[in-house]
């Protein structure tokens, strides 16, 4: 599994660190940090879910 | 201050050729949106927080989008459904800007101004401070520019030091509870001073003036009177930058104005929903005390359960109007350039679609999701620190008073909605114990 994160679409709301605060957290400007960007299956439902709920659809993830 | 829009005064005549009310192609909108034209609708005023009105569920039987007609007499949509909620709120072809509005000096229906005095004249530097910098009603990157220069301060990560003050402050506000004693009026007593407080701390505007900013911003005033009271707070912080939020627009490349333009938007915001979102959960907690139970005995729960207060007990019966851009297809609705699109979060987070027994208060289920905070470009900004005032809040209470009980709360009963988009209002909620 591959995740990207699109840092200029990034709105900082924070959802993903909610979602999977083992694989993202917000820089000093609340921007999207990736903490790993190949993270083992057992991350995967943490990942998608991250994914499907970004308000500014900024994240990626690719088998 | 609060407006009452009733169904009848709403309705709007469609047969008046003096109206423009009624555009082609909005109606053919409609008739896609599987909506028969003649079912034109106003938000019902029937509903409460936790009990919005049973016309919600109807029109989502309906259709995704319904015709919605705005007190300046045209026509545009209600979407109803969860998903092209979050569609609509998430795709860049809707647009905030006010210019974009058909008929956009009168107000929409559910968005009139309370009836106040004439306003004073703004000077020339309050109107482009107002111009400039008011992020609601901005697109794309302008808007993007201007949100980040304030997503550092409100972040997941800043919330994890700014939890201690946050506890603080509500701890403080659990001493007033007890000192004050039963019965009292949580929404005056609790949740306006836990929210004012937190405001001011984050903004970072100082102690001196912080008495002023509730009395400008909770109470009535011009927008001359709270754009002056803004650049006194600015100069005062300019003397004495720190950790907060005005200190970092002052250290960035953004103009004065465009700082006045966005505190302003900032005091004006969210204080009175973090509030209002303290004292519904307490209603939905004191209405259902199972959940009470449940919540009180493992507090751990409450990250979870702020979501489902957020889902439950809704705010924003529509946010912000949007108008497409182009003709806009999405999820097999045709939707025209030109047309104004409310979207109703009341009614995303209880479409049966996606929620499983949406009516059902549940703090164990997962709420994540919910567009209570709005969603896309424009979903709120202090979304991280509602959510730790608001499990705070109902944490540290819930600790303090065990046998908490609910003595009478206005909210039960249909309230006036609250200006300057239809939100519910919390009114008072009275409790007691011992």
């Amino acid at each position: 599994m591959q995740i990207t994160v699109n840092t200029s679409a990034c709105v900082g709301a924070g959802q993903c660190v909610m979602t999977a605060e083992d694989l993202f957290d917000q820089d000093d400007d609340g921007i999207v940090m990736l903490l790993d960007d190949s993270p083992d299956s057992s991350h995967e439902a943490g990942a998608r879910r991250a994914a499907s709920l970004c308000p500014a659809r900024a994240i990626k993830v690719t088998d | 201050m609060s407006i009452h829009v009733s169904g009848e005064t709403a309705s709007h005549d469609v047969t008046n050729p003096h109206s423009n009310a009624v555009s082609p192609e909005v109606a053919a909108a409609a008739a896609a949106a599987g909506c028969p034209f003649h079912a034109a609708s106003v938000l019902p005023t029937d509903g409460t927080p936790t009990h919005p009105s049973p016309r919600f569920a109807e029109w989502r039987e309906t259709g995704p989008a319904l015709p919605l007609d705005y007190n300046d007499g045209h026509r545009g949509l209600v979407v109803t459904q969860y998903d092209l909620a979050r569609a609509v709120l998430e795709d860049p072809r809707f647009s905030m800007r006010p210019d974009r509005m058909p008929l956009s000096d009168t107000a929409p229906l559910h968005e009139s101004p309370p009836e106040a005095a004439p306003e004073p004249e703004l000077d020339d530097n309050a109107r482009e401070a107002l111009d400039t910098a008011s992020v609601l009603f901005l697109d794309g990157d302008q808007h993007l520019r201007l949100r980040r220069s304030i997503t550092g301060r409100f972040s997941a990560k800043s919330m994890r030091d700014r939890r201690a003050i946050v506890k603080q402050i509500v701890a403080r506000q659990v001493e007033h509870v007890l000192a004050h004693g039963a019965p009292i009026d949580l929404f005056t007593e609790y949740a306006r001073p836990i929210a004012a407080a937190n405001h001011c701390d984050v903004l970072g505007i100082p102690a001196e003036l912080a008495d002023e900013f509730r009395a400008k911003f909770e109470g009535v005033a011009t927008t001359r009177d709270r754009m002056d009271y803004v650049r006194r707070v600015v100069d005062a912080r300019a003397t004495d930058l720190g950790e907060n939020t005005i200190s970092d627009l002052l250290r960035s490349d953004l103009s004065r104005n465009e700082v006045d333009g966005l505190v302003m938007t900032l005091m004006s915001s969210g204080r009175d929903s973090v509030a209002y979102m303290i004292s519904t959960s307490m209603v939905a907690l004191l209405t259902n005390p199972e959940q009470l139970a449940k919540l009180r005995d493992d507090p751990s729960l409450i990250q979870g359960a702020v979501e489902e207060f957020m889902r439950y007990g809704t705010m924003f019966l529509t946010v912000f109007r949007r108008t497409a851009t182009e003709d806009v297809t999405i999820l097999g609705v045709d939707i025209p350039n030109g047309t104004s699109v409310s979207v109703s979060t009341v009614s995303a987070n209880r479409d049966d679609r996606h929620w499983e027994d949406p009516a059902t208060f549940d703090v164990t289920r997962d709420a994540f999701g919910h567009v209570g905070f709005g969603h896309g470009a424009h979903g709120c900004v202090g979304q991280q620190l509602a959510r730790v005032e608001i499990s705070e809040a109902i944490t540290q209470l819930l600790a303090a008073i065990p046998d908490v009980r609910l003595e009478e709360a206005e909210q039960l009963s249909p309230l006036p909605f609250a200006h300057p988009v239809a939100t519910y209002e919390a009114g008072a909620v009275v409790v007691a114990w011992g």
